[in-house]
């Protein structure tokens, strides 16, 4: 079964700071998503289970270095990577990621199965799967926590609060997966040296045959920010029972509690 | 066992100077950097002096991110709630070349990293070296976690703490005496903020020391480098007298109480503290440096304990970079006559002996003992801020002249047969 994995780079969340309500990204390293990893892992699993070859698939958005950072999808056990890098892809919108990344799929052609995150740990608008999946005419089965292969089809389980759901669908299929389905391991340096010599393409728009024009976002996010609340500043004064007293009233006053 | 030419033990500035020297010649270098990029784990007050490394890689120093040359130098002595301070600001220190620039290391680490990558050297960052390996007395390689890995020759730039070169017989364990502890925040002001309180022209920086109270007595100071739109302000303490201290206070409360100080609390008012760090600092001076060179290993930076604390000079970064540049030159011509023993490494150390860094090592050679002088960081505060304030004030008494006044505490504080000792002591320094 080959798989190709969408591994996208963000910005390391731990190193970005806020400063006047802006994130501050400069310096910041990028490196391979959590989410993308765990899909990284299960298709190393399914590779194990089922052979085939693993492509991881990155589109370089903001990050000059992703053929560099991408290798540490090798490491973990990809055979191959492909990097979409193209100036005209600054600051792309998710149906322009879905885009091209449909593009290359097509254009790498061998594909089983292909697998994302369920989202990225920055934006996090969990679109681009499906959007894929519908750009390619694929099935979709999206937030798996466990992913196998049965014949020709893909098996996937998914929590729904309070039951599971088994689905299957033919292959070639689009999946995303969640945190829970495996725990991705930590490649040892000996893989880390093995993947510098794996191959690994960087493609441009027009490698797809895709022009910048096609692109271009049909939306422009202005703005995005968690909504400022205000304190109310409340101190209270007395023994710590007369404090928690207060400090209930207040809060039935303000009815976040005995509603 | 897989074999590559050079590992590098540690992607901090010795380390990534070595590589960058080695990659450049096309030798097939690794770095291993325990940290999750370089410049994650490391720790400096932020100066570092460009001139004396100016002509290792000439290319690299005009495009390197520093914050600010330093423009003005103030030095403070502080005592019994007098401040004295000392300053300048010369045309020499930014004209054509600066001297020194005030630097972050999680923004010029990286760069390096970068720029040694660039040169085809493999840099692998989350990445910690668990062991040094050891043949018949010979270095052979590494091993990370189950891996292990072989070389013909290893760099080992592992900072301070030698864990693994200790731990290999290459060096002794580090001992408190010889060593400092330095904890700073790096607090973000607006950078026209910055040029006012420090009075600099825009993009120029100020370096401030203090020494005395800040400390309560044990040896070390304060520091306070501007960055662009931060400063760093830390503390540097003696180990030892960290240790002995017997009021139960906690490092970073002396950090904290510095703050709180009405003549400092004004310098960093409305800033946001961003990060906090702490690290330990060679102090041992040139007679605590290792041999620094064996049978398939040299060893470089603070792991080498190549650092100064001259008390208004605190170097480190710029020895870290040098005997990078010097490893690298050694390990090349090793590579050339195809022998990496001790003898065949043994151009390093003569070249380390050359150069400005063990020169000015050497130079200082007194300087440890001089600063175990708790005199220099309790009563010369006090005598000189005595004097001073002196000089300054006018009471409802009738004053007495200004040379008298001055005479009368160079007489009670300078004129005794401890600063006569003192004077002796400091005579090389
Ligand atoms: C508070 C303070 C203030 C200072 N002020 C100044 C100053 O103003 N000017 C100046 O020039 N110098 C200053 N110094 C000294 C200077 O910072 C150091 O001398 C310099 O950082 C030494 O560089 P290095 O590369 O030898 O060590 P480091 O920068 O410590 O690098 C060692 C690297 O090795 C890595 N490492 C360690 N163990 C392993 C392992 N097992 N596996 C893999 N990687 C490992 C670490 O993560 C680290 O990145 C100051 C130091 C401190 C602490």
């Amino acid at each position: 079964m080959d798989i190709v994995v969408c591994v996208k780079t963000n910005p390391d969340l731990q190193m970005v700071r806020v400063k006047d309500r802006v994130a501050v990204t400069e310096a910041v390293p990028y490196k391979i998503g959590d989410l993308e990893k765990n899909a990284l892992q299960a298709a190393v699993d399914l590779r194990a289970a089922a052979g085939g070859k693993v492509t991881a698939l990155c589109l370089a958005v903001g990050n000059r270095k992703a053929a560099e950072d991408v290798k540490v999808a090798l490491a973990m056990g990809a055979d191959e990577a492909v990097v979409i890098d193209d100036p005209a892809l600054a600051a792309p919108d998710q149906a322009a990621v879905a885009t091209a990344l449909a593009a290359a799929v097509k254009k790498i052609g061998a594909c089983d199965l292909l697998l994302f995150g369920e989202g990225s740990t920055d934006n996090y608008s969990g679109q681009v799967g499906a959007r894929v999946a519908e750009i390619l005419g694929l099935p979709q089965i999206g937030y798996a926590r466990k992913v196998e292969a049965v014949g020709g089809a893909v098996r996937c389980e998914r929590s729904m609060d309070d039951m599971l759901e088994t689905l299957e669908a033919p292959l070639p299929a689009v999946v995303t997966v969640v945190s829970e389905i495996n725990e991705p391991t930590i490649p040892g340096l000996m893989q880390i040296m093995k993947a510098k010599s794996k191959p690994l393409q960087v493609w441009s728009l027009a490698d797809l045959g895709l022009d910048a024009a096609q692109l271009a976002p049909t939306r422009e996010i202005v703005s995005n920010l968690a909504e400022e609340q205000d304190r109310k500043h409340i101190l209270f004064d007395g023994s710590a029972a007369e404090q928690a007293d207060a400090f209930v009233n207040a809060l039935i006053k303000e009815g976040v509690l005995g509603r | 066992m897989e074999q590559v030419e050079c590992i590098v033990v540690g992607g901090g500035l010795a380390g990534l100077s070595a590589a960058y020297g080695l990659a450049s010649a096309g030798a097939e270098v690794m770095v291993l950097e325990r940290g999750d990029y370089s410049g994650a784990k490391n720790v400096t007050g932020g100066r570092l002096y460009v001139k004396p490394i100016r002509r290792f890689y000439p290319e690299l120093w005009d495009e390197a991110p520093y914050e600010r040359p330093v423009a003005r130098e103030l030095v403070t002595m502080m005592a019994g709630g007098a401040h004295t301070t000392v300053e300048i600001a010369s045309d020499r220190f930014t004209a054509g070349q600066p001297q020194s620039y005030t630097v972050l290391r999680a923004r010029l680490d990286q760069w390096l990293a970068e720029k040694v990558g660039e040169k085809g050297a493999m840099v692998v960052p989350n990445m910690k070296v668990d062991e040094l390996l050891r043949k018949d007395g010979k270095v052979t390689g590494i091993r990370a976690g189950e891996d292990e890995i072989g070389a013909q020759v290893v760099i080992v730039a592992e900072g301070v703490l030698r864990l693994l070169s200790s731990k290999a017989g290459l060096t002794s364990e580090p001992q408190a005496r010889h060593h400092a502890i330095g904890y700073k925040e790096v607090i973000e002001l607006p950078a026209g903020v910055i040029e006012d309180r420090w009075r600099l022209n825009p993009g120029e920086g100020a370096a401030h020391l203090f020494m005395g109270d800040c400390t309560k007595g044990m040896m070390g100071g304060a520091f306070l480098y501007t960055n662009k739109e931060s400063i760093s302000l830390g503390m540097v303490v003696g180990m030892d007298d960290m240790r002995r201290r017997r009021d139960g206070s906690e490092s970073w409360q002396l950090l904290d109480e510095f703050k709180e100080l009405p003549q400092i609390k004004p310098l960093v008012a409305g800033g946001t503290v961003a990060e906090y760090s702490a690290h330990s600092i060679p102090e041992g001076g040139i007679s605590q440096v290792p041999k620094l060179a064996g049978d398939g290993y040299v060893v470089a930076g603070d792991t080498a304990g190549l650092s100064l604390n001259a008390l208004v000079t605190v170097r480190g970064m710029d020895f870290a970079i040098a005997s990078g540049y010097f490893a690298a030159q050694a390990v090349l011509k090793a590579k050339e006559a195809g022998d990496f023993s001790a003898a065949g490494l043994a151009s390093y150390e003569a070249s380390l002996r050359d150069s400005f860094v063990l020169r000015d090592l050497e130079t200082a050679r007194s300087i440890p003992n001089v600063m175990e002088n708790p005199r220099l960081f309790t009563h010369y505060p006090q005598a000189i801020g005595r004097l001073l304030e002196s000089v300054y004030t006018i009471d409802d008494q009738p004053q007495a002249g200004i040379v008298k006044k001055a005479w009368r505490g160079v007489r009670r504080d300078f004129m005794s047969v401890a600063t006569v000792k003192d004077a002796w002591s400091m005579r090389k320094i």
